[in-house]
């Protein structure tokens, strides 16, 4: 067999490199390495990264069948391991709760673990053991379908610098505890969430992620708050909540956040910013904000247009903004006050550096009318206007095409694009 | 006239480093591409080497001028910043494209002279190698010498397994391999006081099992030649069954392996509806025992002689009952030590006393 084989070719490579050649390969084939030579026999046993997903172990529809061997597999891979283990990552949708999780947990915070991802399947929720809270090297966390109770004495992770909590049962007190003891964290998501009033302390904060039923949202010392994209659903007792706050939204949510960069709103999250608009008069200016994209915008609520004529206007270097209107067909068929266009129009804000909108969902209502008309007006580095009907009426659209035509430009690059199917 | 071909040669001027291998030949290279190595970029700065032929900077023992050809392309296309993602992705999947050998001289080269992104590079170009292939197959594609005994490829499943069969097969292993070390001692001891009996198992249980007349017979001469012939026999099986178990017990440990030894038992137990505690026969039972060459077969030659146990205590005990007290007491005493010639050329096997009367006079 060994006859005629040349020198060993890879076997003595640095061992960094044999490291991250393991790490790259399925967890499987890196274990199987064990039986290929004498040299290679622990290799594997020492690679800092563990992850686990649905092809580490042989397909069977039997779930119990698959999370048995999961549990095997993972439990054996531990126990051969060898030395600190700094990412480990369990995303099978087979694997649910089971007491073996508690003991790898266990293990892990023994051993240094850095970043830990689990994302179990659905049904009964793994409740997280206190061991996970004393894991103190941790600068990740990611987890979906579990329940998380710390501890009172929980002084926080010193080192995190990205939580995610995706379909996690957390107490909202928990949440904010846990959030304004990490100082380093850098990055939020939080997602499905039920009617969550949430306050949010993180001086270190970068990027926000969150989408669920959120009653209300309050960024209270988030300066450094690059990066938003927010969802979020309405339920009954939301909208109720909505009715009744006398808060400005706006200036809560948005008021302490100077070097924004890119806000992505979704579902309601207009409409939430526009209660209590009427009363505010700007008090920052969002000098780095480039990108605004603003989904499911009731372009009937003069309040939710004025919430994007505020952002617009307060975003001297706003560059692409992306608008989406809400799909819902206007209940009432009054006229809309236009006035209220006649007073934007008296301002005299010129969006100097916005080169590309696109709008989708049109439905050719007059408040969408004017506010092209508006863009069209003030843009004059404006290269491309793209608009998306949301029905092929084709009535209505050629209503909008001649509206559109109508309008005045300021720029003379700007082409307008209509798109339909 | 000097100006004017002044005037020529002035765009001409680049710097240049000098480069030595370790083969000790010499190489000039533009400055802007050597210097995107991170280990003669330091080189230059800290020590002002590379700036001419005398002083040429010594690289690692690991570049070789051929791969650092390589990977001055390498640099020279990616120093250029006017590159898009796109260009250098496709530069990068052309570049990796060579045989495995120069891949993994590359990787080693890249990483002594720092060279990160092309390590990265190379490292996951091995990785998409490795992904999927079977063992044998990775041995022969990186010339990985097989020097794992077959005991030491099982090691990882009998630490873990929890199987009652698998621990009783393993208990099995590892008394026949105290008692094959006590041969061995024993034998090195006694070497030339006693005429050995190196006659197979089998020989000996049809002796048992009444073959009277056979007793001097079998007794042989022939026994050198029968053990040479099982001794290659032997080596052949061994390396027959060494790869089909690296295939039954390929993604090692694992709970494959306890499914495949469950087939084995459950498939043997009906055989042996008797021996339902027994663990199974899952590897080929057709290998003879080889008495004499212990020490080079150890672990093949001891599995085979356990199925070989196996099967015939089973086969014994299904047969009559006098006689399977006999066989009971026999297979529980079973030490394999010299025998000792009686003068009436009667054999005595075994200590126990029974088996004297099996011989009979």
């Amino acid at each position: 067999m060994s006859e005629v084989m040349g020198p060993d070719l890879i076997s003595d490579l640095p061992q960094s490199i044999i490291e991250s050649i393991l790490v790259l390969l399925p967890i499987r084939d890196a274990v199987r390495t064990s039986i290929l030579s004498s040299k290679w026999r622990y290799k594997w046993a020492s690679i800092t990264q563990l992850v686990f997903d649905d092809k580490c172990v042989p397909f069977s529809n039997d779930r119990v069948v698959v999370e048995k061997s999961m549990v095997k597999f993972i439990t054996r891979v531990l126990f051969l391991h060898q030395g600190p283990i700094h990412k480990f990552q369990i995303t099978n949708s087979k694997l649910q709760s089971c007491p073996e999780i508690d003991q790898w947990i266990l293990f892990l915070s023994r051993n240094g673990i850095k970043e830990l991802v689990m994302e179990l399947g659905e049904g009964e929720f793994f409740r997280i053991p206190s061991s996970l809270f004393n894991c103190r090297k941790l600068t990740r966390l990611e987890l979906s379908r579990c329940e998380l109770d710390p501890p009172h004495s929980f002084k926080g992770f010193a080192c995190l610098r990205s939580l995610s909590l995706h379909q996690v049962l957390i107490s909202p007190d928990a949440v904010e505890s846990i959030i304004s003891r990490c100082p380093l964290l850098e990055s939020l998501s939080l997602s499905y969430f039920d009617n969550l009033a949430l306050t949010i302390c993180a001086p270190n904060l970068k990027g926000l992620y969150l989408e669920g039923e959120f009653k209300d949202i309050c960024l209270e010392d988030t300066p450094l708050l690059v990066e938003i994209s927010i969802a979020m659903y309405m339920t009954e007792d939301i909208a109720e909540h909505f009715e009744q706050s006398s808060n400005c939204n706006f200036l809560k949510f948005l008021g302490g956040v100077p070097n924004l960069e890119k806000l992505v709103g979704l579902i309601y999250f207009t409409k939430y910013l526009s209660i209590g608009i009427d009363s505010v008069h700007l008090p920052i200016m969002y000098n780095n904000l480039e990108t605004i994209e603003l989904y499911q915008v009731n372009f009937e609520d003069a309040k939710e247009i004025l919430v994007i004529l505020h952002l617009i206007t307060s975003s001297p270097n706003l560059k692409e903004l992306q608008i989406s209107g809400s799909s819902n067909t206007p209940v009432a068929v009054d006229i809309p006050d236009l006035d209220f266009w006649e007073k934007e129009c008296l301002s005299d804000s010129i969006l100097n550096k916005l080169k590309i909108v696109k709008l989708s969902e049109m439905g050719g209502w007059p408040h969408e009318i004017e506010f092209i008309k508006y863009l069209l007006a003030r843009s004059p580095m404006l290269e491309t206007l793209s608009i998306i009907p949301c029905v092929f009426d084709v009535e209505n659209n050629l209503k909008m095409l001649i509206e559109l035509v109508k309008c005045r430009r300021a720029s003379t690059k700007a082409e307008v694009i209509f798109i339909h199917e | 006239m000097f100006d004017a071909a002044m005037a020529v040669a002035k765009p001409e001027m680049k710097s240049y480093i000098w480069l030595q291998t370790v083969d000790g030949s010499i190489q000039q290279v533009e400055e802007e591409v050597a210097m995107f190595c991170p280990m003669i970029c330091q080189e230059v700065l800290q020590t002002g080497m590379g700036s001419s032929k005398t002083y040429a900077i010594s690289l690692p023992q690991r570049v070789n001028p051929a791969i650092l050809g390589l990977i001055l392309d390498y640099c020279r296309f990616h120093q250029v910043p006017g590159h898009s993602n796109k260009e250098r992705k496709t530069f990068d999947e052309k570049f990796i494209r060579m045989d495995t050998e120069k891949l993994c001289e590359l990787t080693s080269a890249a990483d002594s002279l720092q060279l990160k992104p092309l390590v990265d590079l190379t490292s996951r170009a091995l990785a998409r190698i490795i992904e999927g292939k079977t063992p044998e197959e990775i041995r022969e594609t990186f010339h990985l010498p097989d020097d794992l005994t077959e005991e030491e490829k099982l090691e990882p499943l009998r630490n873990i397994t929890d199987d009652p069969r698998i621990r009783l097969l393993n208990r099995l292993y590892a008394r026949k391999r105290k008692e094959l070390k006590e041969r061995k001692k024993l034998k090195d001891v006694e070497i030339e006081e006693e005429p050995k009996d190196e006659r197979s198992v089998e020989d000996l249980l049809s002796f048992i099992n009444g073959a009277d007349g056979d007793i001097k017979g079998t007794r042989s001469n022939k026994n050198k030649k029968k053990n040479r012939r099982r001794k290659d026999h032997a080596k052949d099986l061994s390396s027959k069954t060494a790869s089909e178990n690296d295939k039954d017990l390929n993604p090692l440990p694992s709970a494959y392996c306890n499914a495949s030894f469950d087939n084995g038992l459950e498939a043997s137990a009906s055989k042996h509806s008797r021996m339902q505690n027994l663990p199974g026969v899952n590897f080929s039972p057709k290998f003879e025992f080889v008495d004499g060459d212990v020490d080079d077969d150890l672990d093949p030659a001891m599995k085979e002689e356990l199925d070989r146990e196996v099967e015939d205590f089973a086969r014994r005990l299904n047969s009559d009952w006098p006689e399977r007290m006999q066989i009971l007491s026999l297979g529980q005493d079973r030490r394999l030590v010299p025998i000792s010639m009686n003068s009436n050329g009667s054999m005595h096997l075994y200590t126990n006393n029974s088996i004297s009367k099996v011989s009979g006079s």
